[in-house]
């Protein structure tokens, strides 16, 4: 009967001796909420008004899946909220129409040349469409072939031209969306990928100036030689696609192996049982 | 033969290894209902083996200096001969380790083997899991990656929830204010040498606990299933009747061990992405804070618990007495009955907390 006694209070003595001890291994953290998000969203997100409106949009844009946030485009100082919207830190407020594709060509600048010499671009200011007719404003879309699409075209006129510059590109984009899964794919093993990403980044890059003109002869050549480009590209990424297809077959008879060793065991212990 | 039998005489007048063979193998019986979950611990000394294995060959090319990690683990997987096939087994091991002990830790506590006179072997194994956890976590920041670098920095950050000393504790950690090369540095020195030291002596004493205590009966296949240590003076458990260790029950390990390396390499070879969120593979950025970063699956039960208190240093707390509850389960349990189903009230505890566990860890994933 003393025993039980004599551990109880060995419990007391333990228990703060393991609890400092598990301390450093339990201290896992909230990762995501550590994560600050810049003044203009805490603050915009908190409105109820017209001011709220931006935040989700941008949240699911391909700008804030690339980090580039309100300040990248706005300017203001994203750590301070007394300065967030004041101009002699950079503040720029947002764009008269006829301003828009200078304020994306900042970045985007050889798109804002295409654009320009376009016939969109050359109806600026006269009813023609601005970068954020077709990408969005804060919802910016990935430029992709879905941007050119019936309804959005059939705003200022008819389809039919932009349907014939959609079916030139369909298989280059097709064949680029590819690839660059592919590249991902293979990053996710561990794979290094950076020369064929910066490669099909250009390519992309290339492809996409193309949706700003409305060349169709140009457009129908320039996509033939990019899917040459790409074609390339895919004969490197097949090297790596056929070392994975043996790395498989290896590993496929690794499993085989252990399972034919543990069914040996099993039997052998099964005669001895 | 006659060399190896030559050899054998040798240590045989010296050593007496025959007596030895027959003492720990042939003579030394198990429980005739022994069952497969006993040989979890073997399985976890092989992945151990295992780890220790393919971390001496990762040391010879990676490069513990923050401007040259994350290059050396690229080449390791991309340039050096099988390095790929080495870094993942270490990579997909130490997950394979937690959840192996995992098992184990379930298997003994259902089985209610921490009981006494296994106090110990419990302390040491429930101490064993802290190292596990500890050496995973110090060898995540290794690879230098946006992923790893991120995770420690929050990781280290919430020590500074504890009151006066947080703010020590972390620049402690981190051998600076901020993660940096100081960090690097020392969690190197914690998963190379330090804890793979630690981790192998408990094993020693663990495995020291268990042939001088003796295996424990499974609760399972008797009419009384009732611990029947008396308490009054060191008796060692012994099963006369039982299976010797060789052949019978070695060959239960062995084929165990082989299932678990089959599905080892099924991961390894087909699936090994699903421990590597894309971040693992971008170079860390201490200006850029990759988003949507979370830690590994054993980390997201605590994780998703701090982030419900509205207190981080509450969160710690809630943490602390948990895992302290199961270190000592085994001197506040002291009830006679070791059948799971005899036990209710453990049983709803039990699998109440396991589901809560589950429930934290897949709440985490999604949050």
């Amino acid at each position: 009967m003393k025993t039980p006694h004599r551990l109880r209070a060995n419990t007391g003595t333990v228990a703060p001796f393991l609890f400092i001890l598990t301390l450093p291994f339990l201290t896992l953290p909230p990762l995501a909420g550590a994560q600050g998000e810049s003044v203009c969203v805490q603050c915009h997100a908190a409105q109820s008004g017209r001011g709220a409106i931006p935040v989700k949009p941008w949240r699911e844009s391909i700008h804030a899946a690339n980090g580039i946030s309100c300040s990248d485009c706005h300017g203001g100082d994203p750590k301070d909220a007394a300065n967030a919207m004041n101009p002699a830190h950079g503040f720029l407020g947002a764009p008269q129409e006829v301003q828009i594709p200078s304020f994306c060509g900042r970045c985007h600048v050889g798109i804002k040349e295409d654009y320009l010499q376009s016939a969109h671009g050359r109806a600026l200011g006269k009813g023609g469409p601005t970068c954020v007719t077709c990408h969005g404003s804060h919802e910016v879309k990935k430029a992709e072939l879905e941007l050119i699409n019936e309804k959005s075209c059939s705003r200022c006129h008819s389809y039919d031209r932009a349907a014939r510059i959609k079916a030139a590109m369909q298989e280059t984009e097709g064949m680029i969306v590819a690839a660059d899964r592919k590249i991902h794919g293979f990053r996710k093993l561990g794979i290094e990928t950076d020369a064929y990403e910066k490669g099909l980044y250009s390519t992309r890059n290339r492809y996409h100036r193309l949706f700003h003109d409305v060349d169709t002869a140009r457009i129908v050549a320039e996509s033939a030689r990019i899917r040459g480009e790409v074609a390339r590209l895919n004969g490197s990424l097949g090297v790596i696609d056929e070392a994975l297809r043996k790395r498989k077959l290896a590993g496929g008879a690794a499993v085989g192996l252990a399972l034919l060793a543990g069914i040996g065991c099993y039997l052998l212990k099964k005669t001895y049982d | 033969m006659p060399l190896f039998k030559k050899l054998f005489d040798w240590l045989e007048v010296r050593i007496g290894v025959r007596e030895l063979a027959e003492k720990e193998l042939t003579s030394y019986l198990l429980p005739r209902t022994i069952n497969v979950w006993y040989s979890m611990g073997s399985i976890l000394l092989a992945i151990f083996a295992l780890q220790v294995v393919t971390g001496i060959l990762l040391m010879v090319y990676y490069v513990p200096d923050a401007d040259k990690a994350f290059k050396s683990v690229t080449a390791i997987m991309n340039e050096v001969p099988f390095g790929w096939l080495i870094r993942l087994c270490h990579a997909v091991g130490s997950n394979m380790m937690v959840l192996i002990l995992l098992f184990h830790m379930f298997s003994v506590l259902f089985m209610g083997s921490y009981k006494s006179p296994r106090e110990l072997n419990w302390l040491s194994g429930f101490i064993l899991l802290n190292l596990v956890l500890g050496i995973s976590l110090t060898g995540y920041l290794l690879p230098w990656s946006q992923l790893s670098f991120w995770a420690t920095t929050v990781a280290t950050n919430s020590v500074g929830a504890i009151p006066y000393v947080g703010g020590y504790l972390t620049e402690f950690l981190r051998g600076g204010k901020l993660v940096g090369p100081p960090t690097l540095g020392r969690f190197f020195a914690l998963h190379v040498a330090l804890l793979p030291l630690l981790i192998a002596s408990v094993v020693a004493i663990h495995l020291f606990l268990l042939e001088r205590i003796g295996v424990s009966s499974p609760p399972f296949g008797q009419e009384n299933s009732a611990n029947r240590w008396e308490g009054d003076r060191f008796r060692y458990e012994d099963h006369p009747g039982g299976i010797p260790f060789f052949p019978n029950y070695l060959l239960q390990d062995m084929t165990s061990i082989f299932v678990y390396l089959a599905f080892f390499f099924a991961v390894v070879f087909f699936a090994p992405s699903i421990f590597f969120p894309f971040d693992a593979f971008s170079p860390a950025n201490p200006f850029q804070t990759p988003a949507h970063i979370k830690p590994e699956w054993y980390f997201l039960a605590n994780y998703q618990t701090l982030k419900l208190f509205p207190n981080e240093f509450i969160g710690l707390m809630v943490q602390g007495v948990a895992m302290t509850f199961l270190a000592v389960l085994p001197f506040l349990d002291r009830g006679k009955e070791r059948h799971p189903l005899k036990r209710p009230l453990f049983m709803l505890c039990a699998i109440g907390g396991i589901a809560l566990y589950l429930a934290l860890m897949i709440w985490g994933h999604y949050s």
